[in-house]
């Protein structure tokens, strides 16, 4: 097997020039390939290993409202978001069936910082939640502490503020203890996170989906926060029989379902359980009868969730199929190009059939010089990798700063690379130890 | 020769046609379903938009959070961008070409059954500010103009029991009318069947904002409406300046806005003051990344699939160096040489083609399942086809001449 080997490098060093140009199609497919895969692997991945496996979120149908069938032709959709009414949030959290839950949205707002002479506002998005979404989404806690269900219930206008936040508007991350104002309240800091950005953002999908350099960068108590005037953003529905609206973007959380609510299930058990539960909380609705709608609820799992509202971009995954086909078209190309100069030193092979060599010798040997040059091949399509991801960085598509190589996937490169030797030298191999011994030697 | 023994020639030696025929199958199949994305890509960017795009600058993204804008203050804002210097008019409105942050949606049905989805814009003198061409009817009157705002959408106030008057284009014509004239007919929409429309005028082109449909003949599915902007919490202007004070009318019109609404806006306000070209320039700009990356990829295809043909081509001219000798000895004249080379370079392609083609059909049919993909219309596999094969007899040019070169004395040495 040395032997071949060595035989291998030597072929290799052959035909230099066959061997670059083998070499550089490899690479370049290789490169190609792993770029949009990369990109995808980033968007799929897990938004918090450890955490989401038991994540749901949590659906009733409780809007007072004939359902709506709005076909748009132009395949415009009512936005559905699986949020909830804000009464039906408080109703749930208050029966507490499960682990941890918490109702939550994602709110742009204005925030200042009231230190009297030099007011520092910043525009952010702030989570507006209750109190047990900090251990249930592991919200880390540099200093200070989260607000209590008690605090929660009494509608104390306290904030958690991620350190960067802190820094900007307080110049440094001690600020547990300060004001902030939000609408028309002051909000005490009680304490300061870590930057907090699962990506996607799939807690709140409405509000972004990757999202780039925007994230949630506070944490405030939801009631306090309406109790300071602040409209939430955006809604999947509202009641028929809601008051006229404020404003055309504001929405009346009493009336619409604005929250999205996501509870921790450790086992399936408590799952199902969970679900049933969800079911019988929506066929009790007495105020929904004569509507005729039938009861509706879900419990949607954070991997179903992100599939169903289809966050990775279509377009991601297109251009990972047509560099997969372009792979395909180069592995055809260095298989061309292989069988082309393995015949050509078929005299060579007849010699050593001729001194007794089996064919499984003939054959290894041809399917190590493939296999070394798709390695060599993958080697070259690291940095024309990281190239690929970098261009691709350049463009500004919300998601694209996402396009970056992890370890694994430089090792899937790799193996991708032998792979592809395996099977591009497969052929060519096979064929070369198909050379008949006797041809070769009398025509040398 | 006889194609018959080019056939048994190619069948006896299959290792070699079969790589080539492989690539060219996978390379047609490629370049097909790229081009089809490219023209997707491209025809937004090609149709004709049908404004005064020299004189129009958009004001976008006027925007409170703390309070809604009145009727009367949208209003006002129109009145002052249109005094303002440079400026030949203004108009409110939501909607606006090329900034797809609000869309107003329509599903048009013709009397006859057609239905065609369609997005609109609103605001009063849309016509007059926008530089739209009126090829049939007329523009709306000032007294048929309705408010549109957060008052009018709730379910309180009573829809006009009239239909109500709308201006579409010469596209939209054809598809819901046949061709025959609109002025006049009645249309309706599907999610409110009761509220009727009637076409009082024609424009020729408009484009819609929601470019992602702006193409196979889609571009111009496009309406005005009668509506006035009521009180909105976010307010758009389109604006037509004289192109000879381009520079002062931006001025004017950046001074107006902060005037006008500066105090509700903050400091860090998203509001966007831009020529029609910039908007567009940004607009586009996620189409023309996709296109330079389908440049690539054809252009590496390409690349790929011509070294893959040349490289066969040559190691099989050069095995069969000494048949061509022969032949050259027993008369063949170059150009026949060259020919046969050339003939047995399109028979191998052409079947190439011929797989490349199907499964060009059969990938876009995949993928249209799984992604919001159009369906590849089937001319353009011989558009694919075509291109592949003109690259192959390129590609295989080289190598045939080197075979034809080859001298008769070749035959003569060590048999």
């Amino acid at each position: 097997m040395r032997y071949n080997l060595m035989l291998a490098w030597h072929g290799l060093k052959r035909f230099p020039r066959s061997t670059i140009l083998a070499v550089l199609t490899v690479a370049m497919g290789l490169a190609a390939t792993m770029t949009t895969l990369a990109l995808l692997h980033q968007l799929t991945a897990d938004p918090l290993p450890g955490r989401s496996g038991h994540l749901y979120l949590a659906w009733v149908d409780t809007v007072r409202a004939k359902p709506v069938a709005i076909q748009s032709a132009n395949g415009i959709n009512p936005s559905n978001y699986h949020r909830i009414k804000l009464d039906d949030a408080e109703e749930l959290l208050h029966e507490h069936r499960a682990m941890w839950q918490a109702a939550m949205t994602s709110v742009y707002t204005e925030l200042a910082a009231d230190d009297g002479a030099h007011p520092h506002v910043k525009h952010a998005y702030l989570l507006a939640t209750t109190a047990e979404f900090q251990p249930m989404l592991g919200v880390g806690l540099r200093s200070g502490r989260s607000w209590t269900a008690a605090e929660d219930a009494a509608r104390v206008p306290v904030a958690v503020i991620d350190e960067a936040l802190a820094v900007e508007l307080f110049g440094s991350i001690q600020a547990v203890g300060r004001e902030i104002k939000i609408g028309s309240h002051r909000f005490q800091v009680i304490g300061v996170s870590a930057p907090f950005s699962p990506q996607p953002h799939f807690y709140d999908l409405s509000a972004m989906t990757f999202s780039g350099s925007q994230r949630d960068r506070a944490f405030v108590p939801l009631r306090a926060l309406l109790d300071a005037g602040i409209d939430l953003a955006g809604n999947d529905g509202c009641d028929e029989d809601a008051p006229k609206k404020r404003t055309m973007f504001g929405t009346d959380a009493a009336h619409c379902a604005a929250v999205s609510y996501w509870v921790d299930l450790p086992s399936k058990a408590q799952a199902n359980a969970f679900g049933d539960y969800l079911q019988r909380y929506a066929a009790n609705q007495k105020s929904l009868a004569g509507l005729g709608k039938a009861p509706r609820s879900e419990l949607t799992g954070v991997g179903a969730w992100l599939s169903k509202q289809n966050v990775v971009p279509d377009n991601v995954r297109l251009n990972a199929w047509l560099a997969g086909s372009f792979l395909l078209l180069c592995m055809a190309n260095v298989a061309g190009l292989l069988a082309a100069r393995f015949l050509r030193r078929g005299g060579e092979i007849g010699i050593r059939r001729a001194l007794g060599a089996p064919r499984a010798a003939i054959f290894q040997q041809h399917v190590f010089e493939a296999s070394m040059i798709c390695l060599i091949g993958g080697l070259l399509a690291w940095p024309l990798t990281l190239f690929g991801l970098w261009t691709l960085r350049l463009q500004d598509g919300g998601f694209t700063d996402l396009a970056r190589l992890d370890p694994s996937m430089f090792g899937a490169l790799l193996a991708l690379a032998v792979a592809v030797g395996l099977l591009t030298g497969w052929l060519p191999a096979w064929r070369a130890s198909r050379v008949e011994p006797g041809l070769q030697v009398k025509s040398v | 020769m006889s194609l018959r023994i080019m056939f048994k020639m190619l069948r006896r030696h299959a290792l070699m046609p079969t790589l080539v025929m492989l690539q060219v199958a996978l390379a047609c199949a490629i370049l097909c379903n790229v081009l089809f994305l490219v023209w997707q890509r491209v025809q937004p960017m090609v149709a004709p938009s049908g404004l005064a795009e020299d004189e129009l600058v958009l004001v976008d993204q006027i925007f409170s959070r703390t309070h809604t804008f009145s009727a009367a203050e949208a209003h006002a804002g129109q009145l002052a961008l249109a005094h303002a210097p440079g400026v030949r008019s203004a108009s409110s409105a939501l909607g606006l070409p090329m900034i797809g942050m609000v869309m107003v949606d329509y599903t048009l049905k013709s009397p006859t059954g057609v239905t065609v989805g369609v997005n609109g814009y609103f605001g009063e003198g849309l016509v007059k500010t926008l530089g739209l061409q009126l090829v049939e009817g007329r523009d709306f009157l000032p007294s048929e103009y309705r408010d549109f705002g957060i008052t009018q959408q709730s379910s309180e106030v009573d829809k006009s029991s009239s239909p109500e008057p709308v201006i579409i284009t010469q596209s939209l014509e054809r598809q819901l009318f046949n061709g025959k004239s609109a002025v006049g007919k009645n249309l309706s929409v599907t999610d409110d069947p009761e509220h009727g429309y009637f076409v009082i005028g024609v424009v020729r082109h408009l484009l819609r904002n929601q470019l992602s449909l702006a193409s196979d003949g889609r571009a111009d599915n496009t309406l005005l409406a009668a509506k006035r902007i009521g009180d909105s919490a976010l307010l758009s202007y389109a604006v037509r300046v004289d192109p000879a004070m381009r520079e002062v009318a931006m001025h004017g019109i950046r001074e107006t806005v902060k005037r006008q609404f500066g105090a509700e806006m903050g400091d860090d306000a998203p509001v966007r003051i831009a020529t029609y070209a910039e908007t567009r320039h940004e607009a586009l700009k996620s189409q023309r990344a996709a296109l330079w990356l389908f440049a690539g990829v054809t252009i590496a295809v390409i690349v790929v699939t011509a070294i893959g043909i040349m490289g066969l081509t040559g190691f099989w001219v050069q095995r069969r160096t000494r048949q061509i000798g022969i032949q050259r000895a027993l008369g063949a004249r170059r150009s026949q040489v060259l020919r046969y080379f050339m003939l047995e370079n399109l028979l191998i392609a052409g079947a190439g083609v011929v797989v490349g083609m199907a499964l060009a059909y059969v990938a876009n049919g995949l993928l249209m399942h799984y992604y919001e993909l159009p369906h590849l219309p089937w001319t353009y596999l011989p558009i694919g086809g075509a291109v592949v094969l003109l690259l192959g007899q390129l590609a295989v040019l080289a190598p045939a001449r080197r075979a034809a070169e080859v001298p008769p004395v070749v035959a003569t040495r060590a048999i």
